[in-house]
């Protein structure tokens, strides 16, 4: 194979094809590019994503895991870049081989450099497996494991193989969520770090939540909790066996989370840091505490750390906060039961606010609906109307919300996400945040809706 | 009125949303001014058999469904009893499963059911995942997503609760969804829907409220609701492929 280099030249082709696919699909609006240039470069060179990954100096790293894929990763590349790091990121979410060849193609040059510290990979429980026998991955952090998507891969035990294949392979250090009993039981065989939540300042309130319970592995029982979080997180052990959850490495503690950011302790190696997170939401602090665990085992300092989380902007749709005129929009993804009653504890802290929850199911958001009924929109029960719900699945979203306890008369039913957008502007006062809850084919809608108002928002 | 629901093994079996069917029966309930009360059947926990007007049991992992295989043995005798004389059981996916003979994995050895209704269910390699529409006796429809892999057969006196229209059901092959079978005096319903169930078919949480009620007040007659927002979700999923 001749190099030009040091880049095999079928690489190199491989790299112009996929960029100029590209150029076209940009220059020519054929939509999201996203994956097809990674797939055009694949087919020239099935080896493109190995060669082009290699050259990234610190190696590979990967997120993977149920929930906070997206923003935890791009926490982490936020404090790789206070770290004066150079970053490859599939920042667009496309977390399939393709979309990560993608994302590689369009960092390298035309003749195939790729000129990085690290390549940091936001990936697919399932495409796990796949990219790391492409690329040696040093680190694979796990953020969770819950219920998600269950017409995909069938059951919560199948993914947690799947993961733990991946990280095998390689033989991956594992950044470990000590308090997911789904995550912290992995791959005993590879080096683990752990992180977990100490305490919060108040603790949580949150009822235990059927949908998300856990059994131990050891005995087949439920687990008992002395700390419950959300979900199944917290500080766990079996009932008959005694065992439980492993003591972290890296902690957060003294919890304070709120509507519009959340703060902690973080116990990184001897530093104690002060963390002010511009981010809502309890999840939003398991993100954080993930990327800074991932951060840790790759030897990022702590003033990097603190720098990265404390002025970390979003992504589109990840709590992403857009002003209009005087009113706030509040995006928020959702996408399984844990997630979304996460997002709904806290759009129901925002006592002002309204919501906006639109549902499809299209493949890419779970073609089956039944999991609204495992999330907790019995949080709303309290909250001043009107609930406004669109998407293709709202009649569905509407009987949730009316069986959670919501008079029918507060519940506004628009299918059209552009027109529910209106009506839920029109329905909101002055100075007030609109919680808008979509699921992904609803965001991708919405995003292009918020586009064709002009309205200016993060990259995707 | 008070109606008793018994919700088996709620922390074992509870995949696929299936609390919806709870919230449906309470809340459709308290619309009418009937009382409800819902008890939590957990593993060894023993309940007299003329207690309950309702039990429901849902789906599980494939870890949890034999530890819950295993329990129900013991509480066999008792579950029959109670059917006999009048309670109603709703049992979706696994739970279905449980309710025949056996349930045979590939390659491992069978999972015991109770045998109250005259079926058993087999591993199939293909897995049935997708929207369901089907048909009843009385022309009405059911609606509701399916996700299993293993296919269950009636045997020649066990009513189904209705015929394909889209989807897999029972077994993919005979054109049968559930169970719908009179037990003495009770009822039990068997499926593979959820989505979840009952929510958007009210027709039938109507029908399982009335006949569990009959059970401790005789002939019960139910008020309509208001069921404009049941009924829109109920077309909408009628019109889904599978
Ligand atoms: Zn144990």
């Amino acid at each position: 194979m001749p190099k030009a280099n040091g880049v095999a030249l079928k690489d190199m082709l491989a790299v112009v094809a996929g960029k100029t696919a590209a150029f076209a699909i940009k220059t020519f609006g054929l939509g999201l590019a996203s994956n097809l240039p990674g797939r055009i470069a694949e087919k020239m060179s099935p080896k493109v994503l190995s060669s082009l990954a290699a050259q990234a100096e610190r190696g590979v790293i990967a997120v993977t895991g149920t929930n906070g894929k997206s923003t935890t990763s791009g926490l982490v590349a936020s404090i790789l870049q206070a770290e004066s790091l150079k970053v490859v990121h599939n920042r667009q979410g496309a977390n399939l081989v393709a979309g990560i060849t993608a994302s590689l193609v369009d960092a390298a040059s035309f003749c195939g450099r790729v000129d990085a510290d690290y390549c940091l990979f936001e990936i697919d429980e399932a495409a796990l497996p796949l990219v790391a026998k492409a690329t040696p991955i040093s680190i694979v952090l796990v953020t969770n494991l819950f219920r998600d998507q269950l017409d995909r891969f069938g059951e919560l035990d199948t993914t947690a193989k799947l993961i733990q294949s991946g990280i095998e392979i390689n033989k991956s250090t594992a950044v470990l969520n000590a308090d997911d009993p789904n995550v912290a039981q992995m791959v005993a065989t590879c080096p683990r770090l752990f992180y977990g939540i100490r305490q919060l300042a108040v603790e949580s309130t949150v009822k235990e939540e059927l949908s998300e319970l856990s059994y131990s592995p050891c005995c087949g029982v439920e687990y008992e909790y002395s700390r419950r979080f959300y979900g199944q997180l917290g500080h766990y052990s079996c009932p008959a066996c005694g065992k439980a959850r492993v003591e972290p490495q890296i902690i957060a503690d003294q919890v304070n989370v709120g509507a519009v950011k959340s703060e902690f302790l973080l116990e990184y190696g001897e530093h104690k840091l002060k963390i002010e997170l511009p981010l809502p939401g309890l999840f939003n602090v398991y993100n954080a505490l993930a990327a800074a665990a991932l951060c840790y085992a790759a030897g990022i300092s702590a003033q990097a750390v603190q720098e990265g989380l404390c002025r970390y902007s979003t992504l589109f749709g990840r709590s992403e906060r857009i002003n209009l005129d005087d009113k706030t929009l509040l995006i928020q993804l959702i996408k399984n039961p844990a997630g979304a009653s996460q997002a709904l504890q806290a759009a129901a802290a925002d006592k002002d606010g309204q919501l906006l929850i639109a549902i499809n199911d299209n493949y890419a958001d779970g073609r089956d609906v039944s999991w609204l009924w495992d999330a907790e929109f019995e949080q709303l029960k309290d909250k001043k109307g009107p609930f406004i719900v669109s998407g293709k699945r709202c009649y569905d979203m509407a009987l949730r919300l009316k069986y959670a306890g919501i008079e029918s008369g507060e519940i506004i039913v628009e299918p059209d996400l552009s027109g529910a957008l209106d009506k839920a502007l029109a329905e909101l006062p002055s100075g007030k945040t609109l919680w808008l809850l979509p699921t992904y084919t609803c965001l991708l809608e919405l995003q292009k809706i918020m586009k064709a108002r002009g309205c200016k928002l993060s990259a995707t | 009125m008070e109606l008793r629901i018994g919700h088996l093994y709620a922390h074992y079996l509870n995949i696929y949303g299936d609390r919806g069917n709870i919230l449906s029966l309470t809340n459709r309930c308290r619309w009418r001014g009937i009382e409800t009360e819902v008890k939590t059947l957990g593993l060894n926990e023993d309940f007299a058999d003329d207690y309950f007007d309702v039990f429901f049991i849902g789906g599980g992992q494939d870890k949890q469904q034999q530890v819950i295989a295993e329990d129900l043995q013991a509480r066999k005798e008792t579950i029959r009893q109670a059917v006999e004389k009048g309670a109603v059981i709703l049992a979706v996916c696994g739970g279905y499963q449980l309710l025949g003979h056996y349930y045979r994995p590939e390659g491992a050895p069978d999972l015991p059911g109770i045998s109250l209704i005259d079926a058993y269910t087999e591993a199939g390699k293909r897995r049935m995942i997708g929207n369901v529409v089907i048909k009843r006796n009385d022309g009405s429809t059911l609606v509701g997503f399916e996700n299993h892999s293993g296919r269950t057969f009636l045997g020649k006196e066990v009513e189904a609760l209705g015929s394909i229209v889209v989807g897999n059901g029972n077994n993919g092959e005979d054109g049968k969804e559930g169970c719908a079978q009179p037990v003495g005096k009770g009822k039990v319903f068997g499926t593979y829907l959820h989505g979840s169930l009952l929510p958007k078919n009210p027709r039938l949480a109507d029908e399982i409220i009335s006949f569990a009620l009959s059970r401790r007040y005789g002939q019960v007659d139910l008020p309509a609701l208001a069921d404009g927002l049941e009924q829109k979700a109920h077309e909408y999923a009628v019109s889904l492929k599978a």
